[in-house]
């Protein structure tokens, strides 16, 4: 406790919404044990502020305009840096609940959770590991329930979007066209799509592939 | 917004597809309307075709390159080409097959009727009886506007060629002889307060006709000077010369027609007494009588019978209504008479007779034999037959018959005659048995396909028109529900559309703000000193209450944006939620459902959902429970939603303090369901919701549902896609 006193967690709170965002930094304020470093209202703004200040952990807010939670998760993992982010939002859908975690968050907080709560998973996220309330938890595990892609669908969704045909495919991969297309046709029940352009831009925007460089 | 816009393209599709239609029936109307459409026109008698022209009265034949009438009735007409031609010229060859007659042609003729002067329009013809050419108007009566004498008599089969011009109010005629191309005679009048328009024609009086080589084409105004400039010139003659007497002559006759003397009636006897001939030794007789029939045999007739004229004679040019005087053998038949080697001397013209208006059956008795009838009866079949001819099967009661026609008019008649239809038929009643082939009583020899009317068309409710009408009415049907279906989801999408409007709306607001007003009691709460209970109680509570209608606000959005909600599985959906309550605890769910789920309207399933799951929420949280049972009944006119646990339960008259009872009696009321709920403390607690719904079998529901049934595979798949993309936004 005394030590934790000594250094305090720095925090930014990402959120788009004034209201949420002096609420939380007065709360957060009436705690020795954090120190809220700054409030973005922003994705971009949220990048910068990171840069600068380097905080330890990053309440974040999935729902803003311009980019979106998940997509400050995603440059926030490229960026390598030590912020550690937790996500603090309305949203309980288990898509919002699985992407997060995907694109690296480490903490998943609906905004009516109690004081204690998140107190408590701010130090948890802070030491690197992961904090999931238990709702949330039945909620992921139910979406991890449902099937991903395995690692050969990953790669034909890949090659699908730099363009090639299910014969360049089958070549590359020395498989036949036929077989291309049952791994297509599983790729399309997956994402719950109807083709194969439309696989692609539901896998870009899952993270699933990454676009060509 | 993209319901509105696809629900506007549509109405802009069809207001375009109505804009089109209705210009391309202007177009159309425009097109049949103008004043020149089928113009020029030239008849087609050569080719032996006249199907355009209709008649009013008259015998009409299509005859060596030209048209007939045969008939010496009074005021027979021809009429052809559009009502709206208005300024023109008609020309033609005409020639007089009969003395004491006129024959000539009409133009701007409208309303036209069987009758002497029967139409509205202009007529001009060339008149034996004062050698002139005539112009007058008719207009169901006569008045004659102008009449001057040809140079030379007027004669009968002699070509004259005549020519009709109208333009504006300016009518003109001229008539030339064919052989002398000199000379001829020209009326040019103005006609106040003119017909404007009409279709062109062909007419005779008492005469009988004879036209070819009938034109019409637009006048123009050379055309109108060039005719009053030899009018004019007409008068100049006429002046000079200077007289204005009125030639009465009969002209001169062709040398087969003996008109001197005119027979005695001494000579001649009845026709029916020729039947008293014994057949044992031929007898000559001589009969007077009417011509009924030229064509393909002769058959005369008078007062008290009819006979069939057999000649090697060239036959003269015999008109129907032609009285004739008939030398020869007699032949006795069964029902009537034959003259064989007949000579024929043609007496002088008269009206055709009447048809004698006789039943089939008193036709069959031979009573009628060779004499001009009038019968009634349903076609039965139609067939071309041999040399030209139509042949028509009647029924007609007991009895059957059949009527032969010359085909040379009935080419526009002959298909349109539909079996099944009453026909009104005139015609020469023949029992010889080289017409009947002993198949039937009699055959009808017909004049010309104007002797068929027809009195009624077939009934239109024979089989294969109910199976077509059925069909189409099917066709109807599933089109109005294709059209149905789709509004109607347009409809469901636009409310679906909204709702996600509305949730985005609340979440961007109002649980934004009570997160924010959350966190800022209990920034409030922390720097209140331990030593002041009451507030640090309040501020508790007022946190509670707030942290309460997040999570209630969070519902609603998450309740507005489920669009599976339309669907009608309401025992899943709370099941579900149950389990998410839950939160894989001990307590058990079971989830039971009675009767066939049946469409709910989507305000009633909501409201269901969300007392429902406030009735779960209350039992997982306050009474803990180790069974919750969920049940839904569809019955006819109601749903049943009942939400059953084995938990602490709870004193009655404590209730109404809690939120959560208050808001699902609220919405209950809202829906007009009615609600109760039975508890006791420690004997758990029964929240039991009837909802009143439509009737069950209305044209909606009803059709809704068995489509669903049918495509409840694809229903699902739809959507299953419509939330994906849904969370993707």
């Amino acid at each position: 406790m005394a030590k934790r006193e000594q250094k305090a967690i720095r925090i930014l709170i990402v959120d788009d919404h004034p209201v949420v965002q002096a609420g939380l930094t007065s709360m957060l304020m009436t705690h020795s044990s954090v120190e809220v470093v700054g409030a973005a209202s922003n994705g971009k703004e949220a990048l910068a502020m990171v840069r600068q200040h380097m905080p330890d952990v990053m309440l974040l807010d999935l729902r803003m305009s311009g980019m979106t939670g998940i997509e400050v998760l995603h440059a926030l993992r490229e960026m390598k840096v030590t912020t550690r982010a937790i996500v603090l939002t309305s949203f309980e859908t288990d898509e919002n609940i699985y992407r997060a975690f995907e694109a690296g968050a480490l903490g998943y907080l609906l905004k009516d959770t109690s004081q204690r709560l998140m107190m408590e998973a701010i130090a948890t996220v802070h030491t690197g590991r992961r904090y999931i309330p238990s709702e949330i938890a039945a909620r992921l595990a139910e979406r991890m329930m449902r099937s991903s892609l395995t690692a050969r669908e990953q790669h034909i969704l890949q090659m699908l979007a730099k363009g090639l045909t299910n014969k360049q495919i089958g070549c590359a991969l020395s498989i036949s066209d036929n077989t291309v297309r049952n791994h297509l046709n599983s790729i399309m029940e997956k994402l719950e799509v109807a083709d194969r352009t439309e696989a692609v831009t539901v896998g870009l925007q899952q993270g699933i592939i990454q676009l060509p460089q | 917004m993209r319901i509105q816009r696809s629900v506007s393209r549509a109405k802009v599709l069809v207001a375009s597809f109505a804009a089109l239609a209705a210009i391309g029936l202007c177009a159309l109307w425009l097109y049949l309307h103008h004043p020149h459409q089928g113009m020029p026109y030239r008849d087609a008698f050569a080719l032996g075709k006249a199907d355009e022209w209709e008649a009013f009265g008259g015998t009409w034949v299509v005859h060596d390159g030209g048209i007939r009438n045969d008939s010496d009735e009074r005021g027979a007409k021809l009429l052809t080409g559009s009502s709206y031609w208005s300024n023109y010229v008609l020309e033609a060859d005409v020639r007089l097959l009969g003395e004491d007659g006129d024959a000539g042609l009409i133009i701007r003729g409208n309303d036209a009727e069987q009758g002497v002067d029967s139409y509205s329009g202009y007529y001009a013809g060339l008149r034996t009886r004062d050698n002139g050419l005539t112009l007058g108007l008719a207009d169901h009566g006569w008045q004659e506007l102008k009449n001057v004498r040809m140079p030379e008599a007027v004669q009968a089969f002699r070509w004259y060629r005549l020519k009709v011009l109208a333009y504006d109010c300016h009518i003109a005629v001229s008539a030339s002889d064919r052989s002398h191309r000199e000379g001829g005679a020209t009326i040019a009048v103005d006609n106040e307060h003119c017909l404007t328009s009409g279709r062109v024609g062909l007419r005779s009086y008492s005469s009988g006709g004879e036209w070819r080589d009938v034109r019409v084409r637009q006048a123009t105004e050379a055309d109108v000077e060039s005719m009053l400039a030899k009018a004019a010139e007409q008068k100049l003659d006429k002046a000079v010369s200077g007289n204005t007497d009125v030639l009465l002559g009969s002209g001169s006759l062709p040398s087969h027609v003996n008109l001197e003397p005119r027979p005695p009636n001494t000579t001649t006897q009845g026709i029916s007494s020729l039947r008293l001939i014994p057949s044992s030794h031929p007898v000559h007789a001589t009969i007077r009588g009417i011509v009924t029939l030229t064509s393909p045999l002769l058959y005369v007739q008078d007062s008290t019978g009819g006979a069939a004229v057999v000649t090697d004679q060239a036959a003269p040019p015999l008109k129907v209504g032609d009285e004739v005087r008939v030398s020869g053998r007699v032949e006795a038949r069964d029902f009537n008479s034959v003259i064989h080697d007949a000579s024929i001397q043609l007496l002088w013209a008269r009206a055709p007779i009447p048809p004698v208006s006789v039943t089939p059956s008193q036709a069959a008795t031979g009573a009628f034999a060779a004499m001009f009838i009038e019968v009634e009866g349903v076609l039965s079949s139609k067939e071309r037959g041999p040399q030209n001819t139509l042949e028509l099967k009647i029924e007609a009661g007991q009895q059957s018959f059949r009527a032969v026609v010359r085909d040379d008019r009935g080419d526009q008649l002959f298909p349109k005659l539909k079996p099944g239809s009453l026909l009104r038929l005139r015609g020469i009643s023949v029992v010889d048995s080289e017409y009947t082939h002993d198949l039937t009583p009699f055959v009808l020899l017909m004049r010309s396909s104007d002797d068929i009317d027809v009195a009624s068309v077939p009934p239109w409710w024979n089989a294969r028109h109910i199976a077509a009408i059925g069909f189409l009415a099917l066709l109807l049907a599933f089109i109005a529900y294709l059209i149905y279906s789709r509004l109607e989801r347009w409809r469901s999408q636009a409310i679906l559309e909204e709702r996600e409007l509305l949730a985005h709306e609340m979440h961007d607001t109002l649980a934004q703000s009570f997160a924010g007003l959350g966190f800022q009691l209990e920034a409030i709460r922390n720097r209140i000193p331990e030593s002041m209970p009451t507030i640090l109680q309040q501020l508790d509570q007022a946190c509670g209450l707030v942290r309460h209608n997040h999570r209630e606000t969070r519902r609603n959005i998450m309740m507005l944006r489920a669009e599976s909600s339309q669907a009608i599985d309401l025992a899943p959906m709370l099941e579900h939620c149950a389990l998410q309550l839950v939160e894989g605890g001990t307590v058990a769910i079971e989830v039971s459902q009675i009767g066939a789920p049946r469409y709910i309207p989507l305000r009633i399933s909501d409201t269901l959902f969300r007392i429902g799951q406030e009735a779960l929420a209350n039992s997982v949280r306050h009474a803990q429970p180790s069974k919750i049972r969920i049940s839904v009944a569809y019955a006819d006119g109601s749903v049943r939603l009942m939400i059953q646990d084995d938990g602490n339960g709870y004193d009655k008259s404590s209730e109404n303090r809690g939120f959560g009872v208050k808001g699902m009696r609220r919405r209950a009321a809202a829906i007009s369901a009615v609600l109760e709920i039975e508890t006791a403390p420690a004997e758990g607690t029964r929240v039991i919701v009837t909802v009143p719904l439509p009737p069950r079998l209305t044209l909606n529901t009803w059709t809704g549902y068995i489509w669903k049934r049918l495509h409840g595979g694809d229903l699902n798949g739809q959507a299953r896609t419509k939330s994906y993309s849904h969370l993707d936004r």
